[in-house]
C-alpha cells in the first residue's frame, strides 16, 4: 500500500492494467496479435513464462507476443538473465539492448510486468507468475525491445546540457562550494534511461512538444548548477504551456525511476524557479 | 506516418495505457481530473439553480424537485464525492507546488489519505445534512 | 496538399525544437494556484451553507440567499469557480485535441464561462435587490 522506494515491487495487485481492450486506439501498424510458444524441455524443475512483445521489421507482420519458458535454475537471477539465456538457448532472434548488466549504462529500459524498469536490476522472483515483458511505452519499436530514442535524445539536446559561461574561463576550476555542489546531488545521477519520460501519460498524448521527466530534469540540473551561468536562456527556453506545463504531477516518473531520483520534485523546482523570477 | 529508414513501412508503436499497470500515482491523477470535469458541469447546474431561484417560487418549484428526487440525490451524491476528492487533490497539488512532499513515501501516504478523507468528508456532510432535516 | 501523406524529413532536433519556446505559461499556472486558494474556503463555505439550509423552503432559503454577506461570497464563489474551471478546462482540451478543432473548444469554453458566470451573478444580484 505504502511504497517506500521506487525499486519496491507493489504486493497487491487490484488493476493489471486500466480496464480497455488491448489494442484500444492503436494504429493498424501497431496493433498486437498472438505469436509463438516456446516450451523448456522436460526435466526442468523450477520454469518460469515469460510473455514477450517480438517485432521483426523485415516481415510483413504486426507485432505479436510470444510465450517463453525459461528453466530458473539454469539462469541468472535478474530479468536479463532472463532475456540473453532465451537468446541463447531458445530463439535467438529476440533482440534487445543491453551493457553493463549493472544498472547504470540505462541500455536495457523495458516495460516489465506493467511498469518501466532496467532488465538488469529486477530480480525474476518480483515478477508476476507470468510475466510481461514490453518494450518501453509509447516508442516506435525498430526491432522487438529496441525503441527508437531519437527524438527523447534530440529533446535533450533542445535544452542545451551543457556548462554555459559568460565570465572569462578561471585559471583552475569553477569554484564551487560544498554545498553549492550538493544542489546537483539528486540529478546528476540520471543515466538517461528515459523510463520515466516512457512513463508519463502527459508525454504520451504530448511527447512531441512536451519535453518529459527526464529531460526536465536535466533541465533542473543544469539550473541548479551554481557554475552556470545562463540562467535566463534556460527558463525562457522551458517557459512554453507544452515543453514545462503540459506536466500535471501525475508522478508515474518519481514511482518509476530504476536509480531512485526524483523528476517529479525537479520539475516542481523548474515551476517554483518560473514564478520566483515573475514576482 | 513516420517510416524507417530501410523501408516504407511505418514503425509500430509499444502500447501505452493499454499495458501500463495503473498506480496511486497515475490513478489519483486521472481522478482529479475526471472529478473537475464534473465539478465544471456542477458549476452549470450551480447557475441554473441560481437563475431558478432569482425567478420567483414558481421557476424554482421543479429545480427543488429534481433536486428532492431520489436520482437527484444520488446525482448530488456523487457530486459531494467528486467535489471532495478534488479538494483534497487540489490542497494536495498545492503542497507539491510548494516542493513539499515530493518522497515516495509521503506521495502515497498523502494518497491514501486523500482517498479516505474525501471518502469520510461525503459522509459527514451527508449525515450533517440529514440531522438538519434536509 | 494532404497532411497525412506528406512525409517529415526534418531532423529529430528540428521536431523536438519546433516552434520553440512561447516564453510564456506562468501566468496560467498561477492564475490556476490562485483560484484554487480562493476557492477552498469559499467551497467549504457553501457547502456548510447548504448543509446548514437543508429542509428550508422556498422562502427560508431566499432570505439567506439575500443577506449581503452570503451575496457577495456567492458572486465571489463564482467569479473564482468559472475562472478556476475555464483554465481547467483550456489544459484538458489542449492534452487531448490536437486538431484545429482545440482552438474552437478552446473559445467555447472561454466564452461559456464567461456568459455562465454574467448568467449567476445577475442571478445574485437579483435576489439581492429584489423587493
Amino acid at each position: 500500500m505504502i511504497i517506500n522506494s521506487s525499486d519496491q515491487v507493489p504486493r497487491a495487485t487490484l488493476f493489471k492494467r486500466f480496464p480497455i481492450p488491448r489494442n484500444f486506439g492503436v494504429t493498424p501498424e501497431s496493433r498486437i496479435g498472438r505469436g509463438k510458444t516456446w516450451p523448456v524441455s522436460g526435466d526442468a524443475t523450477r520454469v518460469k513464462t515469460f510473455v514477450i512483445y517480438r517485432y521483426d521489421p523485415d516481415s510483413s507482420e504486426n507485432p505479436r507476443l510470444d510465450t517463453f519458458e525459461v528453466d530458473l535454475d539454469d539462469c541468472g537471477p535478474m530479468v536479463l538473465d532472463a532475456l540473453i539465456w532465451i537468446k541463447d538457448k531458445v530463439d535467438s532472434t529476440l533482440t534487445f539492448r543491453r551493457s553493463c548488466r549493472e544498472g547504470i549504462c540505462g541500455s536495457c529500459a523495458m516495460n516489465i510486468d506493467g511498469t518501466n524498469w532496467l532488465a538488469c536490476t529486477r530480480f525474476i522472483s518480483d515478477l508476476a507468475t507470468t510475466a510481461t515483458i514490453y518494450p518501453l511505452a509509447n516508442l516506435r519499436i525498430i526491432k522487438d525491445l529496441v525503441s527508437d530514442l531519437a527524438h527523447l535524445f534530440a529533446q535533450y539536446a533542445a535544452i542545451e546540457p551543457w556548462l554555459k559561461s559568460r565570465t572569462a574561463e578561471p585559471e583552475r576550476e569553477r569554484l564551487q562550494s560544498a554545498e553549492e555542489r550538493s544542489k546537483v546531488d539528486g540529478y546528476y545521477e540520471c543515466i538517461l534511461c528515459f523510463c520515466c519520460t516512457s512513463g508519463c501519460p502527459s508525454h504520451w498524448w504530448n511527447g512531441d512538444r512536451f519535453f518529459g521527466p527526464a529531460v526536465l530534469l536535466q533541465a533542473w540540473r543544469w539550473l541548479t548548477d551554481s557554475r552556470d551561468e545562463a540562467k535566463e536562456e534556460r527558463l525562457d527556453i522551458l517557459e512554453d504551456p507544452f515543453r514545462l506545463y503540459r506536466c500535471h504531477t501525475i508522478l508515474n516518473c518519481t514511482r518509476t525511476c530504476p536509480k531512485g531520483l526524483n523528476p517529479g520534485k525537479a520539475i516542481a523546482e523548474i515551476k517554483k524557479k518560473m514564478i520566483e523570477r515573475q514576482s | 506516418m513516420v517510416p524507417s529508414p530501410t523501408t516504407s513501412r511505418s514503425r509500430p508503436l509499444s502500447p501505452n495505457v493499454q499495458i501500463y499497470r495503473p498506480q496511486l500515482t497515475s490513478v489519483l491523477s486521472i481522478l482529479n481530473r475526471i472529478t473537475g470535469i464534473l465539478l465544471s458541469a456542477s458549476a452549470v447546474a450551480l447557475v441554473v439553480w441560481l437563475v431558478a431561484a432569482a425567478g420567483g417560487p414558481r421557476t424554482y418549484a421543479p429545480v427543488q424537485a429534481a433536486i428532492s428526487s431520489w436520482m437527484g440525490r444520488i446525482v448530488l451524491f456523487g457530486a459531494t464525492f467528486a467535489f471532495f476528492l478534488h479538494l483534497c487533490g487540489g490542497i494536495r497539488h498545492l503542497v507539491w507546488d510548494t516542493v513539499h512532499g515530493f518522497e515516495l513515501r509521503s506521495i502515497y501516504i498523502s494518497g491514501w489519505v486523500v482517498v479516505a478523507a474525501s471518502v469520510v468528508l461525503t459522509f459527514a456532510a451527508w449525515i450533517a445534512s440529514a440531522s438538519m432535516g434536509g | 496538399m494532404d497532411p497525412q501523406n506528406m512525409q517529415d524529413m526534418r531532423s529529430p532536433l528540428a521536431r523536438a525544437i519546433g516552434l520553440g519556446s512561447a516564453r510564456e505559461g506562468v501566468g496560467s499556472w498561477w492564475a490556476q494556484r490562485v483560484s484554487a486558494v480562493a476557492l477552498a474556503p469559499l467551497t467549504l463555505w457553501f457547502v456548510a451553507s447548504i448543509i446548514a439550509n437543508s429542509g428550508s423552503d422556498y422562502a427560508t432559503f431566499i432570505v439567506w440567499l439575500r443577506t449581503p454577506l452570503t451575496a457577495v461570497l456567492m458572486i465571489l464563489l463564482l467569479i473564482a469557480l468559472f475562472y478556476h474551471a475555464a483554465l481547467g478546462l483550456q489544459v484538458v482540451i489542449e492534452d487531448y485535441v490536437h486538431s484545429t478543432t482545440k482552438f474552437a473548444a478552446v473559445i467555447a469554453v472561454r466564452l461559456g464561462c464567461s456568459a455562465l458566470v454574467t448568467a449567476g451573478v445577475v442571478a445574485v444580484l437579483r435576489i439581492t435587490f429584489s423587493g
